[in-house]
């Protein structure tokens, strides 16, 4: 096949890949809201749909530029959808078994194709030469990567915060009628069937210990160490972008470091997710006040990935 | 903290006291990198000076309060300002503060042995296990088992029992880490402190030779930089460069010969973008490239000037490519003109001339990415030239002599601009244009902390593993008598990841028992939240007072 028809392929695979994570997004919006399984089985399987036509989209575009497909904003964007989705389905669903995340990640990534198709699409081409390097290659996976678990790791601090808040209410309502349930006393939730011991922030821990649940929304104790535990496996590979675009840097550009827009962001949001990792670890820092340090860091990644490249100038902004 | 009561001053060693216990807390430290997050920002919306001068100058021209505000704030200069400095110098003085304490307790805890416990059945998790052994032999074999999986295990002199422990790469990890961070510094400071770097011009068929004077002003050097420089020499041999039609370049390669200061070859590189060079512990990048033509001015049959001309361009105005711009230069004649007078001559250097033509015929800018029929427009001014230093001409005060153009191998006539044939002197003062050559710039610096950094940044991402992924568990067993056999009585513990050890000592139990020749009578118990644990993924200990 000739460049021009992979470069089409690789279009209208990024097209189907987008309306089926729209159509799996409302989908599992509709499960949240119905809670029928059936729904649920529907909107995973559109969503592997859209996996398969966002993979094959990347892989034609490879071979349209005959280049690593990710060498500008567009193919960026293109594989940060994937990866957050893939995320979503195996780590958040598959490895923690929460499945209410899973349509708020489809938004992510389908607001990301969105704008990427929409402001940021270039033809396939060949790179910049500053571009031309295998550590770039490496720089910018493990970025992508980072950025994925970043994005879900920040949906789930979100989800956390909201559920904390409900929780936190119940509790209220309830606390009037009923001794605090940290004194042991018995707390009926009534319809939502939650389990009191959740609503305990220092038992709550073990509730993966317990046999699988029918609950749709886990708990805000659940939700915050699924937000750690996402964090935590995203800022090493963050870490491991960071000095890998370090190293292209010293061989590209002859210094390390130099305080370029798109170095500073992707410092400002190490630093932001270590301080969070502290937060945690610092007594009346934990949950609500670690989990905004986190949001933190997700809305210094969005800088770090849009503003810096869109707006801001820079040694990196020819990369858009 | 709460105890210096508030009449009585601090004596110096309680200040210094109250300082460190400050600097120790994790709350110190938390609050310091949120503030150089901050400050961060600042640096990055706002130009700054190393990276963008003219835009700072802009900034400043346009928003005079601010700008004068920002300026003496030092937010121009946000990663250079001493306040910059000061908070990064108060986070390591923090992190050494936690180191220090830190690492002493964990060399302690690496080499005191694993406390035994007597009440093995109050831990958490807890089974039981009938095992044929004795209970001597059973607990043998247990410190065997515990051992292969990567336990320390201490023997109880007194009884048969055992303590076991694993999981110390957590904090190995986190202190290497934190370590690694100093180190980081110290290979920055140390790099940039005795480094330099600066850019350096090269035409085609030239010889550089590294010392200072021939940066041409450009140096940046570190506070400590010896001011040594090493006489190596760089010929540029050639120089090529690959456009695609769009004018976006995909290749630049110098080709030069690298030689000893006596002029002897080391050997030959190509420098490209992405390929610098390493000579001495110097670092030669491709930065830039331009034209450089030959020229050679003539006044009564003699050659007043010659050689090659390194131009720039002017930067394009809004949506003309920066490859269809001209390339400008000038040559300085100081008493080169009528009655003593200064003469320049200024260049306008088009390499591709059908670009020029199209301009004039009405057409759109034309990148010039090839060298193609290349020529000159000159203009010759004459007056007292001043700064005779720059590649620039200010034509203020200078009176406006002939303009002309003169191809590449042609000549012209300075006094009129006609062009001549060869051989002919015209009027005497001539300009010829014998050949186009490129131009190639180079960053050269010297950063000796690289090796530093590199080795911390690998420490780092070593040491963030275990730190985040791994988890402190103990394990207890104690073996009693029963009929010939005996009862192993296991106790555990862990402080990070309860339900993965959960699994994991459900595993342990069984390998134990059938070790010693017996069946686990497990007794399931969840793992129980004490009071003030932490939860899993997170440190056990919190430096905070
Ligand atoms: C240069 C900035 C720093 C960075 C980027 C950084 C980063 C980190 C990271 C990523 C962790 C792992 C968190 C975890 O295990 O969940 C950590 C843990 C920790 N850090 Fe820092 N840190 C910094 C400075 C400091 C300072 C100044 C202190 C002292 C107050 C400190 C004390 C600690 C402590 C006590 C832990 C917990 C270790 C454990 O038990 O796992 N850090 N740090």
């Amino acid at each position: 096949m000739t460049d021009l028809q992979w470069a089409r392929i690789s279009n209208d695979a990024f097209n189907v890949a987008l309306f089926a994570y729209l159509a799996a997004m409302v989908g599992y919006f509709a499960h949240l809201a119905f809670k029928r399984d059936v729904i649920w089985q529907v909107s995973r399987a559109v969503a592997v749909v859209g996996v398969v036509a966002n993979l094959v989209s990347i892989v034609a575009r490879g071979l349209a530029a005959d280049r690593v497909p990710w060498g500008n904003m567009y193919e960026y964007s293109s594989l940060l959808a994937l990866l957050v989705v893939i995320g979503a389905l195996v780590v958040v669903e598959g490895v923690y078994g929460v499945r209410s995340l899973t349509g708020f990640a489809l938004m992510f990534s389908v607001l990301t194709m969105a704008v990427a198709v929409s402001f940021l699409y270039v033809g396939p081409g060949p790179l910049v030469p500053a571009l031309n390097s295998y550590w770039i290659k490496i720089h910018v996976q493990a970025a992508i990567w980072g950025s994925s678990l970043f994005a879900l790791g920040g949906i789930a601090t979100m989800a956390y915060l909201v559920v904390d808040r409900v929780e936190r209410r119940k509790l209220e309502a309830l606390g009037s009628r009923t001794p605090p349930p940290i004194m042991g006393g018995a707390l009926d939730l009534g319809a939502t069937g939650d389990a009191p011991a959740d609503l305990v922030p220092d038992t709550a821990e073990d509730v993966e210990t317990r046999p699988p649940r029918r609950r749709l929304v886990p708990s805000a104790a659940v939700l915050d160490r699924l937000a750690y535990r996402i964090i935590a496996l995203a800022f090493p590979i963050w870490t491991f972008a960071v000095i890998a675009g370090a190293i292209w840097a010293q061989e590209a550009w002859g210094r390390y470091w130099g305080w370029d827009p798109k170095e500073t962001w992707s410092f400002i949001t190490w630093v932001v997710f270590a301080g969070y990792l502290h937060a945690r670890a610092t007594s009346g820092w934990k949950g609500r006040r670690a989990a905004v340090i986190a949001l933190v860091g997700f809305v210094s990644l969005l800088v770090t990935y849009y503003a810096v490249n869109l707006w801001i100038v820079g040694l990196h902004s020819y990369a858009k | 903290m709460g105890t210096v009561s508030a009449p009585q001053r601090l004596t110096l060693r309680q200040s210094v006291a109250l300082v460190w216990r400050t600097l120790r807390s994790m709350r110190t430290a938390l609050i310091l990198l949120l503030l150089i997050a901050l400050a961060s920002v600042a640096g990055s919306l706002l130009p700054q000076w190393p990276n963008s001068p003219e835009r700072v100058l802009q900034y400043r021209a346009d928003h005079e309060i601010w700008g004068t505000f920002f300026e003496r704030a030092g937010l121009f200069d946000v990663f250079g300002s001493w306040w910059f400095v000061l908070l990064t110098a108060l986070l390591f003085v923090s992190l050494v503060a936690c180191l220090v304490p830190r690492t002493r307790a964990l060399w302690r805890t690496l080499r005191t042995p694993p406390m035994q416990a007597r009440e093995i059945d109050a831990f958490p998790l807890y089974a039981e296990a009938s095992v044929a052994a004795g209970p001597d032999q059973a607990i043998e074999s247990a410190r065997r088992v515990l051992r292969r999986r990567g336990y320390r295990v201490a023997r109880d002199p007194a009884r048969p029992a055992l303590a076991a422990e694993k999981g110390s790469a957590r904090e190995v990890g986190s202190l290497g880490f934190h370590w690694a961070l100093i180190l980081l510094l110290a290979g920055v400071i140390y790099g940039k402190g005795t480094g330099f770097s600066g850019l350096i011009a090269v035409v085609e068929g030239q010889t550089w030779v590294d010392a200072e004077a021939n940066y041409d002003g450009t140096i940046r050097a570190g506070r400590f930089f010896s001011g040594e420089f090493t006489g190596i020499g760089l010929r540029l041999r050639d120089f090529g460069s690959d456009f695609l039609r769009t004018g976006q370049p995909m290749d630049f390669v110098s080709r030069v010969d690298l030689l000893d200061p006596d002029g002897s070859p080391i050997r030959r590189e190509e420098i490209r973008v992405n390929h610098p060079a390493k000579v001495e512990g110097l670092w030669i990048y491709q930065s830039s490239f331009g034209w450089a033509p030959v020229i050679e001015v003539a006044a009564g049959g003699e050659v007043v000037a010659s050689g090659p001309i390194v131009m720039d361009r002017d930067p394009p105005p809004e949506g003309v490519p920066e490859f269809a711009m001209p390339w400008r230069g000038v040559v300085k004649l100081p008493g080169g003109g009528s009655g003593g007078l200064d003469r320049a001559v200024e260049l306008e250097l088009w390499p591709d001339s059908r670009a020029l033509t199209a301009l004039l015929g009405g057409g759109e800018p034309q990148a010039m990415l090839v060298e193609f029929d290349p020529i000159i427009r000159f203009t010759v001014w004459e007056g007292a030239l001043g700064d005779l230093s720059t590649n620039r001409l200010d034509t203020t005060g200078l009176e406006e002599g002939a303009s002309g153009i003169v191809g590449a191998g042609r000549t012209a006539d300075l006094s009129d601009g006609g062009a001549l044939a060869a051989g002919d002197r015209g009027s005497g003062a001539t300009i010829s244009f014998p050949e186009l050559r490129q131009y190639s710039v180079f960053q050269v610096g010297r950063d000796a902390g690289v090796p530093l950094v590199l080795a911390a940044a690998i420490l780092i991402l070593v040491g963030l593993l275990p730190a985040l992924y791994s988890s402190r568990r103990k394990v207890w067993v104690r073996a009693d008598p029963d009929g010939d056999g005996a009862v192993l009585r296991v106790g555990g513990l862990a402080m990070q990841r309860k339900p993965q050890f959960e699994e994991e000592f459900d595993r342990l139990i069984r390998a134990l028992a059938s070790a010693a020749g017996g069946t686990p009578t497990p007794e399931p118990r969840p793992v129980e939240g004490m009071p003030g644990e932490p939860e899993p993924g997170e440190p056990e200990k919190v430096q905070t007072p």
